[in-house]
């Protein structure tokens, strides 16, 4: 189940409104009431009348009635890799993503919305339309969102992807009754919330259903169980709302790029392995928000950088502080006097850290090198960075601060190479422009001045689900 | 740059006649379907009588109400694709002067009270104009002008009459039955309320529908494409039948209104069965957009009259004290007819326990349309709930002069129960509410 090239990810979307009656005093009948919609519905899911529309394209399936489709050649026996030259590709520019042909782990997605054929097929002894009144009651109504992965290979048949998917449907139906059951307030129902989860082989992505009235922090006992369940180690978040899977077709609202450094092709370097930042971080740098900081602010958009990291992954839950923010952090903490806050005065990696521990909890180590030339020399502590923490690195010296986001190193040669993600840049969310232009891009070690000091600050993660 | 009007030839002799009549002025409604570069009427019907006309000659007498109740009534005996485009006026002579001030009133009041309660809005491809026909009884002249009824300052607009053999012969055919599985939230409080609540609930209905997707034959097709392919060189070409499939898209689910619902105290109404629908297009190179919207407007409109019809009936028989709508009550039954010399159906509604001959005679007294019983076809749809306890009235027949005394407002006891003339609906108008009667009100008082 785990992804690979050859693999394809089906999503399907929708709702289903859910309808039942409660007594108020009484849970057990509550109880079952609730469970005999949830029935109702898994039947629903099987009927002749769902309908599955590939999105984008004229394919609409009916999955219950053996893929009976509206596009001549497909059935139930085409290799459901086929249906993608059915779907017009929209094209997105300015922020969006561009997919290069060598771009590594591309992720095939075939999104599916839910739809309900309202027609029937017979003609006539049509049974004619009644109204009926249902006396007063507590009713409780909802719709129900839907949203089911699977990963399949592109070869397997139609027929089997949809009976899968209709098998995931129940299972997702069944665990929403479970969630809502466990955390029902007398007669309130919580609002299911759907997510998926990209796990490391050989799980893939998985989904989970959260009541929208809890917080993750009253979640973890639950989060703990699937940490079990998946054989995870519980020293990192996989299961925080915060983690949950980004679709590529699905932009990020916030409009901020994420992982510009997947879409380079990494150096040849004979003998190296490559150590890099893992998880998600959002790319910070000079004339962001509307704040005007080319030629000072470069620390700060490290330090934003690595604070999306610890968003991102689920750590925190604060949004990527602002340049006063960072300022007023300072002066909280004793490190600076209170006029620092509004100014454009210059930080470096201990402020760094002083405010990743102000304002998320979160400590780091700080590297020292006398001079630039012996970055050279840290291959072995940088690649270990990379491996127990994962977190990106900022580096300060010279008058310029950076984001290192990982290295390539060998071991036996000592030959390195630094990934480098660069705060200075001053231009709009242009993917293209960024990785052709360098400003996230591989370096060698005559990119330091070789004369110059440097500090590093290197964020430890917090061990916790 | 007028609009032009293609006109069934039949409707010239329909048009003869009534001026061959002694009366000072005859209204009635013109029928048919809307393109965007012609019109095309093929079915006319005067307005039928109300009590005995005290005709004093003058204009004066124009019952506007009367004219819009026969409208609405006629509406909705339309599949999908047809409407009432406009009215037309016979007059003496002596009284063209005013014909078209008259005209004029009419047509905003029709389109006006056919706009109300409706579950669809027109969009901006819908045409605007409506047509007013005034022909004098004695020269036989006609004149035809339109007038734009989304604006009230508007004036009369000349337009093109040309009648023309077989308008309607080979008009494509949309057919589909849909189902229905309804659960609305309802107040109880009262009948009028309840009413009120179940066209909330439709309206959100209708919505999805609009926004649905429609298979024709079981294909995607793009809104420009054209429906009909293939020569139409030949005359002789035999009805082409359309079937559509309508799929709902998912109800979006509330953005993260609250993170918990909780359940509230409410009666609800379940409709459910199955419904034949019907819609039909015109022969000018139609587009597969307009058969899709022609089709869903029929499925909206079909369900929407049936519900009205339950609750007009209703009000119009609290005299009788039958209580509140309440337990299950059947809905109408939609039965077609062809219509003579002409390449459509019309349709009537029939309460169970209601025969075809009452259908037969609605459509005579409505549509001004010799339709036999046996032309009828009745069997689309079937009642599978036994219709209520008659009360003994319903078992009396209905003699023919009973049949046309429809003149009273009020209910008389001795009327049978589902008696479903012109004048019982005006009645209903009357009994059935305040907002009723407000909107009847206000149609009076329309003014230039």
């Amino acid at each position: 189940m785990a992804p690979s090239d050859s693999n394809v990810i089906f999503r399907v979307r929708g709702s289903l409104e859910f309808s039942c009656w409660l007594e108020s005093s009484n849970v057990l009948q509550s109880q079952r009431s609730i469970s005999k919609s949830f029935n109702d519905l898994r039947s629903k899911v099987r009927e002749e009348s769902l309908v599955f529309n590939i999105c984008n394209s004229p394919v609409f399936l009916w999955p219950n009635q053996d893929c009976q489709a509206t596009v001549g050649n497909v059935s139930a026996s085409t290799p459901c890799g086929d249906l993608q030259k059915h779907i017009e590709v929209e094209d997105w520019n300015g922020g969006g993503k561009k997919k290069r042909k060598d771009k590594k782990n591309v992720l095939t997605v075939i999104s599916l919305t839910l739809m309900t054929e309202v027609t029937v097929p017979a003609e006539e002894n049509l049974p004619a339309p009644y109204l009926s009144t249902e006396k007063k009651r507590h009713a409780l109504n909802m719709v129900l969102p839907v949203d089911c992965v699977i990963s399949t290979a592109a070869d397997e048949s139609i027929g089997i992807v949809c009976e899968r998917l209709i098998g995931a449907l129940c299972c997702q139906l069944s665990d929403m009754e479970k969630v809502v059951l466990q955390h029902m307030k007398g007669t309130a129902m919580p609002v299911p919330q759907l997510f998926h989860f990209m796990l490391p082989e050989p799980n893939g992505l998985v989904s989970v259903v959260y009541p929208a009235n809890i917080s993750d922090s009253q979640l973890e006992s639950y989060r703990k169980e699937l940490h079990k369940k998946y054989e995870l180690a519980e020293d990192r978040p996989y299961f925080r709302r915060a983690n949950a899977f980004q679709f590529p077709d699905q932009p990020y609202k916030d409009g901020y790029l994420r992982n510009p450094h997947e879409y380079l092709n990494h150096p040849n370097l004979e003998g190296a392995n490559l150590y890099l930042v893992q998880g998600v971080y959002s790319y910070h740098h000079y004339m962001q928000d509307r704040i005007n900081d080319n030629g000072w602010g470069c620390a700060y958009r490290s330090l934003q950088t690595i604070c999306s990291w610890f968003q991102q992954q689920g750590f925190v839950e604060r949004a990527v502080p602002t340049h006063k923010e960072i300022q007023q952090a300072l002066v909280d903490a004793g490190d600076k006097p209170a006029a620092f806050v509004g100014s454009c005065q210059w930080i470096g990696s201990i402020e760094v850290q002083v405010v990743l521990d102000q304002l998320l909890n979160v400590t780091s180590k700080i590297m020292f090198v006398s001079q630039g030339s012996e970055l050279a020399t840290k291959g072995r502590e940088l690649a270990n960075h990379f491996e127990t923490e994962g977190t990106p690195v900022m580096i300060g010296g010279g008058v310029l601060a950076h984001t290192i986001l990982g290295v390539a190193w060998s071991e036996s040669s000592g030959q390195i190479r630094y990934l480098i993600l660069d705060p200075h840049y001053t231009g709009g969310e242009d993917l293209q422009t960024i990785t052709e232009k360098g400003w996230c891009g591989w370096k060698g070690p005559d990119f330091w001045d070789q004369q110059a000091y440097y500090n590093l600050c290197l964020p430890q993660r917090p061990k916790m689900i | 740059m007028g609009r032009g009007y293609v006109v069934e030839a039949v409707l010239e002799k329909y048009f003869s006649n009534l001026e061959a009549g002694t009366a000072a002025f005859t209204t009635g409604l013109l029928i048919g379907q809307s393109s965007p570069q012609r019109d095309f009427v093929v079915l006319s019907t005067k307005t039928p009588q109300r009590g005995t006309e005290g005709s004093s000659g003058s204009l004066e007498d124009v019952d506007t109400e009367w004219v819009t109740e026969h409208a609405k009534q006629v509406s909705r005996m339309l599949p999908g694709g047809l409407s009432v485009l406009g009215v037309f006026l016979i007059v003496l002579p002596e009284l063209s002067k005013e014909a078209m001030n008259v005209l004029r009133k009419l047509v905003f009041a029709v389109d006006k009270y056919l706009s109300k309660g409706r579950l669809w809005d027109d969009t901006y491809e819908d045409a605007t104009e409506r047509v007013a026909l005034q022909i004098c009884s004695k020269t036989r002249k006609v004149v035809c002008k339109t007038f734009d009824v989304k604006d009230p300052k508007s004036s009369a607009k000349p337009a093109d009459w040309k009648y023309q053999n077989g308008v309607s012969f080979n008009w494509p055919v949309v057919t589909c039955s849909v189902g229905l599985n309804l659960h609305l939230p309802v107040s109880d409080r009262s009948s009028e309320d309840k009413h009120k609540c179940i066209k909330e609930g439709l309206q959100r209905w209708a919505k999805r529908i609009i926004a649905s997707t429609c298979l024709i034959n079981g294909k995607v097709m793009a809104q420009e494409a054209e429906l009909v392919t293939g020569s139409k060189k030949s005359p002789k070409l035999s009805q082409q039948k359309l079937q559509a499939q309508v799929l709902l898209p998912p109800t979006e689910c509330q953005p993260e209104l609250s993170s918990s619902v909780a359940a509230q105290p409410s009666a609800s109404v379940l409709i459910r069965g199955q419904v034949s629908c019907r819609a039909y297009l015109h022969s000018n190179k139609p587009k597969a957009g307009q058969a899709m919207e022609a089709i869903k407007r029929d499925i909206m409109n079909t369900v929407s009259c049936r519900v009205d019809m339950l609750f007009d009936d209703f009000f119009m028989n609290q005299a009788e004290e039958r209580g509140a709508v309440e337990g299950q009550q059947s809905l109408p039954l939609r039965v077609f007819a062809p219509v003579p010399e002409a390449g459509f159906c019309v349709c009537d509604y029939m309460f169970p326990g209601e025969s075809v001959s009452e259908a037969a005679e609605h459509f005579q007294e409505m549509l001004d349309c010799s339709i036999t019983e046996e032309s009828i076809i009745s069997g689309l749809e079937v009642c599978r709930v036994e219709p209520p306890t008659p009360t003994p009235a319903h078992d009396t027949g209905v003699s023919r002069e009973e049949a046309s005394s429809h003149l009273q407002m009020e209910a008389p006891k001795d009327v049978p129960k589902k008696q479903r003339s012109l004048g019982y609906f005006v009645g209903a108008a009357v009994a059935g509410g305040v907002a009723l009667l407000a909107a009847v009100t206000s149609l009076l008082y329309l003014g230039e």
